[in-house]
C-alpha cells in the first residue's frame, strides 16, 4: 500500500552538495522543496563534535559516514565478458550516506577544470590532427564553456570559504599560484592554508626542476570567514583527522556547515531523512517525471511524492540506476555503442609514492584534508603530448594532510605488515615520512560503462548497477608518465629512500583510491549522444534535472567537486530564471 | 618616544567592542544561533551560569564546571580553555593577544 502525498513544487532525490544547493536556490525562488535522503540526518552540533568525531576506528576503518552495503551496493567486473560480482564492502571508492553525502568525509580539494578540458575533443583534434583521437576513446566536448561556468565556480568558492592562491586573475598570471588555470574573476576568498615543512621541501624541489608549485586549493577556511549565505566558517585548526571524518570546527566545507544552517530555517523547505527513493515515476508521453516513490527506512512504509520538478542528486551509481529502472533515455549498449545511459563511466586514475627523510623532522600529525603542494605542469593540455602515445594528464601533489594513528603509519617498502619489526619501523619513520599522489584524468572509453545487473538485486528487489571498468592503456601510460615526473621531484628532494606505487594494469575494488566516479548521464548538445542538456535538464523528461559528476562526459585530472558545485549553481539559475517562466525543454534537441 | 607613546596609548585605550565583533568571527562558526550549531549561543553569556544553555549537550567537564561567566572567568577561559575547564570539548587553543581579549569581552557584554 503506497500512500500518495500532497504535491510539492520540487523534490530532491539525495541530499549531498548538489541536493542542498538546488534546494536552497529553489526555495529562494519561492518554491516549496522536499529533500529526500536515504541516510540519516547529520547535524554538526550533534555529529561533528569532539571527542567522538576523532574516532578513526569508527569513521576511518568502519566507514560510519558511507553507504550501507547491507541495503545497496554495485556489482563489478573489469571486462564485459566477465561475470560481475557484488561489492560486499566498499573499498576503492566511498560514496557517502546521510545529509551532506560524500561532501562530509571528502578531502575538500576544490579544483576547476582547465578551459581546454571543456572542449577536449576539439582541442586534441586541433593540436594533434583530425584522426588523433582513437576510435574507442569516446570523449566529448562539454556543452558549456569555462567562461560560462566561471561565475558559478567563483560563487561555490565563496560558499565553501575556499583557501588558495590565484595563478590567473582576470588574465594576469601570478607567480606562486597555478599559472595554468583558467582566468579567475576574483581571488580565493581566503589565503592558502599553511604549508608544512614537507610541503615546502616539495615546492623547492619542484621549482628547481623548472615546475610551478603552488598550495593545493581547498574548501577549507584558513581564517574565519562569513559566506554569501551569512554562515560563518571557522579557521582550520590543522587537527589532521579530516579525511573520512567530519570537521569539528566548521572549517572544511560541507552542505551541513555552509548551506543547511540557513536552509533549515526556511519554512518552504522540508528535509526527510532515512527516506530511500526507489523509483522515478515517468510519464513517457508527457516527457515528465510525475512523482518519486520512496520507502521510509524506519518503518518500511512506502510513499509516493508527486512534484513539479525532480532534482536527481544522488551518487553517480544511483543516478544511473534510477534512469535505467524508469526507462528514461536509451540505455547504453556496449556491443553496438548506441544509447547513452551508463555510457562514458570514468574513475580517477591515482597513483602515488612515499619518501623517507631520516634527518628531517616533518611533524606529520598536523595538517588538514587536501593540504599539500601541487604542480599542474603535466595536466590536460598544459603540455605537448606529441610522441608520448597517450592523452590526458594530472596534477602531482606532495601531501601533508595529517597522519592519524591508524592510517598515518607510512613505512618503507619491504617492511613487514605487522609484528615487532613493523612496530619498530613505524616508530622510526613516523616523523620522517611523506606521501605523494598523482591525480590522473580518465578519458572515456567505449568499454567502460554501467548497466543493470542481470543477477544481483538490492534489498528492495531492484537490480544493482553493474560496473564494467578497467583503465584503458591510454590511462596506464598517462599514469606511468606522471609517476616518472613525480620520481624526478622526489629525487631532487634527496630522500633517504623512496617507493613508487604504480597501479596494476587491472583495476581492483580495494584498496581505497578515490571516490571520483563520473559519467553515465553525460551532458551534451544532442539527445542522441547525451542524457542531459547544458542546463543538466534531461532530454527525455523536461522537469528532471540531473546533478553531480554523473553528467561529466569524461574525467579530467582534477577532483570533481568544484565542477559539480559550479554546475549545480549554473543549473539552478537556469531553472529559476528560465524554466519556471516557461516549463519545457530549455534546449531543443 | 614613538614606542613609548604606542605602548601607553594601547594600554590606556578603552576596549573596542567594534573590533571585538571582528574577533568574534573566530567564535561565530560554532557559536551561532542557527540550527545545528556546534557550540552554545553566546548571546547574554556575560553573567550567565556555565553549562546552562537549554538543549545544548555540554561535555561532562563543562556541565560540572559550576562557574559564573563574569569577566574574569571568561577572560581566563578564552585565553586558555583547557587550563580553566580541563576536559571541555571546545576545539580552540586560546586567544592570547590581550588587546583582542579585552575587545572581545567588551563585545560580548553587549551581545544579547
Amino acid at each position: 500500500m503506497v500512500t500518495r502525498l500532497k504535491d510539492v513544487d520540487a523534490v530532491t532525490v539525495g541530499f549531498g552538495w548538489t541536493g542542498a544547493i538546488l534546494a536552497r536556490e529553489l526555495t529562494k525562488a519561492g518554491l516549496n522543496v522536499v529533500g529526500l535522503e536515504r541516510g540519516p540526518d547529520r547535524v554538526p552540533g550533534e555529529d561533528f563534535i569532539l571527542p567522538s568525531v576523532r574516532d578513526e576506528v569508527k569513521y576511518g576503518q568502519r566507514l560510519e559516514l558511507m553507504m550501507d552495503n547491507s541495503i545497496d551496493t554495485i556489482t563489478f567486473r573489469n571486462f564485459p565478458d566477465e561475470q560481475a560480482l557484488p561489492i560486499r564492502r566498499i573499498g576503492a571508492f566511498l560514496p557517502g550516506e546521510g545529509t551532506g553525502g560524500s561532501g562530509i568525509h571528502w578531502g575538500a580539494l576544490l579544483w576547476r577544470n582547465l578551459p581546454s578540458d571543456f572542449r577536449i575533443r576539439s582541442a586534441l583534434t586541433e593540436r594533434y590532427g583530425k584522426n588523433a583521437v582513437p576510435d574507442d576513446m569516446t570523449i566529448a566536448d562539454w556543452p558549456v564553456s569555462y567562461d560560462e561556468l566561471e561565475p558559478f565556480y567563483d560563487h561555490f568558492d565563496k560558499i565553501c570559504g575556499a583557501s588558495g592562491q590565484a595563478g590567473n586573475l582576470r588574465g594576469k598570471k601570478i607567480d606562486g599560484g597555478n599559472v595554468f588555470e583558467g582566468s579567475r574573476s576574483e581571488h580565493y576568498p581566503n589565503a592558502p592554508i599553511k604549508s608544512s615543512n614537507a610541503g615546502l621541501m616539495y615546492a623547492a624541489a619542484a621549482k628547481s626542476l623548472g615546475y610551478h608549485p603552488f598550495p593545493a586549493p581547498v574548501a577549507i577556511a584558513s581564517e574565519a570567514f562569513t559566506n554569501p549565505e551569512g554562515v560563518t566558517l571557522g579557521a582550520c585548526e590543522y587537527c589532521g583527522y579530516c579525511n573520512r571524518i567530519a570537521c569539528e570546527t566548521n572549517s572544511k566545507a560541507s552542505a551541513n556547515s555552509t548551506i543547511l544552517p540557513v536552509l533549515r530555517l526556511d519554512p518552504k523547505f522540508e528535509l526527510r531523512s532515512r527516506c530511500f527513493v526507489t523509483k522515478l515515476n515517468y510519464d513517457k508521453t508527457a516527457k515528465r517525471v510525475v512523482s518519486v516513490t520512496y520507502t521510509d527506512m524506519r518503518n518500511g512504509e512506502e510513499y509516493e511524492q508527486p512534484a513539479g520538478i525532480v532534482i536527481l542528486s544522488s551518487f553517480v551509481f544511483s543516478n544511473v540506476q534510477h534512469l535505467l529502472l524508469a526507462g528514461i533515455s536509451e540505455p547504453y549498449d556496449h556491443d553496438s555503442g548506441k544509447g547513452v545511459v551508463g555510457k562514458n563511466y570514468a574513475y580517477q586514475y591515482e597513483a602515488g609514492a612515499n619518501a623517507f627523510f631520516e634527518d628531517k623532522e616533518l611533524n606529520p600529525y598536523w595538517g588538514s584534508a587536501g593540504m599539500g603542494v601541487v604542480i599542474d605542469d603535466f595536466n590536460g593540455e598544459n603540455f605537448d603530448h606529441g610522441g608520448l602515445g597517450f592523452f590526458g594528464g594530472g596534477y602531482i601533489a606532495g601531501n601533508t594532510a595529517g597522519a592519524p594513528p591508524i592510517a598515518g603509519r607510512t613505512v618503507p617498502g619491504g617492511t613487514p605488515e605487522w609484528g615487532s619489526e613493523w612496530k619498530r619501523a613505524t616508530v622510526k619513520w613516523y616523523h620522517h615520512a611523506m606521501r605523494f599522489n598523482t591525480q590522473g584524468s580518465v578519458y572515456a572509453n567505449r568499454n567502460n560503462y554501467m548497466d543493470l545487473d542481470p543477477t544481483y538485486k538490492d534489498v528492495f528487489g531492484r537490480p544493482l548497477i553493474r560496473l564494467s571498468y578497467n583503465p584503458p592503456d591510454n590511462e596506464y601510460k598517462m599514469s606511468q608518465f606522471l609517476l616518472s615526473k613525480l620520481e624526478g621531484v622526489i629525487k631532487a628532494m634527496n630522500p633517504t629512500s623512496y617507493d613508487m606505487h604504480p597501479r596494476p594494469k587491472t583495476f581492483t575494488v580495494v584498496p581505497y583510491q578515490s571516490t571520483h566516479n563520473t559519467g553515465g548521464t553525460m551532458m551534451g548538445t544532442d539527445p542522441k549522444g547525451s542524457v542531459v542538456n547544458r542546463y543538466l535538464q534531461a532530454w527525455d523528461a523536461h522537469n528532471l534535472f540531473i546533478q553531480g559528476a554523473s553528467v561529466f562526459p569524461q574525467q579530467h585530472g582534477y577532483n570533481p567537486t568544484g565542477t559539480l558545485g559550479a554546475l549545480a549553481y549554473w543549473s539552478a539559475q537556469a531553472i529559476t530564471t528560465k524554466y519556471l517562466k516557461n516549463p519545457g525543454p530549455l534546449v531543443q534537441g | 618616544m614613538g614606542l613609548w607613546l604606542t605602548a601607553n596609548s594601547h594600554a590606556a585605550a578603552a576596549a573596542n567592542a567594534d573590533h571585538g565583533k571582528v574577533v568574534f568571527q573566530n567564535c561565530a562558526a560554532c557559536h551561532s544561533d542557527k540550527p545545528g550549531a556546534i557550540g552554545p549561543s553566546l548571546r547574554g553569556v556575560v553573567g550567565r551560569k556555565s553549562g546552562s544553555v537549554e538543549g545544548f549537550h555540554y561535555s561532562g567537564a563543562m556541565a560540572h564546571a559550576n562557574l559564573t561567566w563574569d569577566e574574569a572567568n571568561l577572560r581566563d577561559y578564552i585565553a586558555n580553555p583547557q587550563a580553566k575547564v580541563r576536559g571541555n570539548r571546545m576545539p580552540y587553543g586560546g586567544l592570547t593577544n590581550p588587546g583582542d581579549l579585552d575587545d572581545l569581552i567588551a563585545y560580548l557584554k553587549d551581545y544579547k
